[in-house]
């Protein structure tokens, strides 16, 4: 049951007002062979660059120490030793959550400082199986909160800095001690209530929103929300390229089977293809063309998600993955190739090896790669960048 | 009048070596032209493969292939097809 689940980490973050580098920071990493997911959010003391200087440092060990297993007395007290003391307040400081998920088995999650988790199922919070407070001799005056807890397929994780549950402090009555773990807790419950399947990206983004518009849109503090979501993944195809023998195309157009949503035709022929054995058309709208747009415009076609160019189209896609480029400055076709992989979990490219002779062509003014290469450089961008599955199969 | 049908190629080599600059003819037409033609945008007409034809980029204007097209060779097609 646990093995074809997916899990979806991710964040979303506010940087105080007036400061140039967020004095929150994440890490995560995911050990596929041991089937362990591990996260780790750390809270700077203070805030700016010099905050995040100690919540990086504060991430990068703690991490370490837990893909080594290290003993959690041990690692806290490690980091806490190794933190640069703060001249203004003299003692070093990094709060920290530390996330360790086992699918399957028993997930443990070590805090000091931090507000305390979430684990939602559903809409209804999961206590954990058991939890205790430890205290290093070295550093008497810092607890330390140990839990373990299962994590059920549907489970939610939400995990967040101060910055989320104080927000508002001050801002009125309703909120004299600030948002609190309760009122993070009450609005994640309302929005899973309102879309079961939210994603963690998505419930992050609203949780730090939220929190944002409390502090009357003005960051008192940095606002970081993490969310890990446990759940079936979701899977998309690209298709792209005809099938090097064409006997194969109508295997090759099969694979265009997993619904309107989740499909996607790059490439001219690979269209061609595909209109010849369902007999529906391929639709280009070209009123939305914008001027100087580098990228073929986009097509429908019934029953995938869009048709597109092929090799330009991909190569750019692969350059905006490598480079972390935002989504929104690529033309259309980029754009929406990128965002429907981000929102799915599991990528498979079914890609046909024929070669283009008229690509060879050298007066085309931009150097075209083959098509086996770009798709191998995006799924290593997906897989690395993103921590995405990905399945390439030839034709 | 039955409007004219004009195709342009989007395939990846059409569109690099000049499809790209065909898409918003439409509004570039001269004045007398404007209205007489449907343009629509194709995924590849398969054309850039066949070594009897001159090059890219190709559109066709109701069913005749334009070879190697520019906006000015297609206006010249129009003008010939309106006059016929």
């Amino acid at each position: 049951m646990y093995s074809q689940l997916f899990v979806e980490m991710e964040h979303f973050q506010f940087t105080k007002t007036g400061q140039a580098a967020c004095g929150d920071d994440i890490q995560m990493k995911v050990l596929k062979g041991e089937n362990r997911y591990l996260a780790v959010l750390s809270d700077g003391l203070g805030s700016g660059v010099k905050a995040h200087v100690l919540a990086n440092m504060t991430t990068t060990m703690a991490l370490r120490y837990l893909q080594s297993n290290m003993d959690t007395l041990q690692s806290v007290e490690t980091i806490m030793d190794s933190l640069p003391v703060c001249e203004v307040r003299k003692i070093s400081y990094a709060t920290f959550s530390m996330v360790d998920l086992r699918l399957g088995g028993i997930t443990r999650i070590v805090e000091m400082g931090n507000p305390q988790y979430i684990q939602l199922r559903g809409n209804k919070e999961i206590q954990p199986l058991k939890h205790e407070t430890i205290v290093s001799s070295r550093w008497p005056e810092r607890q330390v909160e140990c839990y373990e807890l299962k994590m059920e397929p549907g489970d939610r994780l939400i995990v967040c800095s101060d910055g989320v549950t104080q927000s508002g402090l001050g801002e009125g009555p309703q909120y004299r001690f600030g948002w609190r773990r309760s009122g993070e807790m009450e609005y994640a419950q309302e929005r899973i209530k309102g879309n079961p399947d939210i994603s963690s990206y998505a419930l992050a983004r609203s949780i730090a929103y939220k929190a944002y518009g409390i502090s009357k849109n003005t960051c008192k503090d940095d606002i970081t929300c993490m969310v890990i979501y446990m759940r079936k993944p979701r899977v998309m195809r690209l298709l792209t390229g005809p099938p090097y023998h064409k006997d194969h195309d109508a295997i090759f157009a099969g694979h265009a089977d997993l619904g309107e949503e989740h499909t996607i035709i790059c490439g001219g022929t690979t269209a061609n293809i595909l209109e010849r054995i369902t007999g529906k058309s391929v639709e280009i709208d070209i009123s939305k063309l914008r001027p100087g747009d580098k990228l073929p415009p986009v097509g429908r076609l019934p029953g995938v998600a869009m048709a597109t160019e092929g090799i330009l189209t991909l190569t750019r896609v692969c350059q905006a993955l490598e480079n972390s480029e935002p989504v929104e400055t690529l033309p259309a076709a980029g754009r929406k190739i990128i965002e429907m992989m981000l929102q799915h979990d599991k990528i498979e490219f079914i890609v046909g090896t024929k070669v283009n002779e008229a690509h060879q062509d050298p007066s085309l003014p931009q150097d075209l790669e083959l098509r086996r290469g770009v798709i191998r450089r995006i799924s290593a961008a997906l897989n690395q960048k993103f921590r995405k599955e990905t399945e390439i199969t030839f034709f | 009048m039955k409007k004219l049908q004009l195709e342009i190629c989007c395939g990846t080599t059409c569109y690099m070596l000049g499809a790209n600059r065909l898409l918003n003819i439409e509004n570039e037409m001269p004045s007398e032209l404007r209205g007489k033609c449907e343009v629509k945008a194709l995924p590849c007409m398969g054309l850039c493969n066949d070594k009897e034809l001159a090059g890219a980029p190709y559109v066709k204007l109701n069913g005749i292939v334009i070879e190697n097209a520019t906006a000015e060779k297609i206006y010249d097609k129009i003008r010939e097809l309106l006059e016929a």
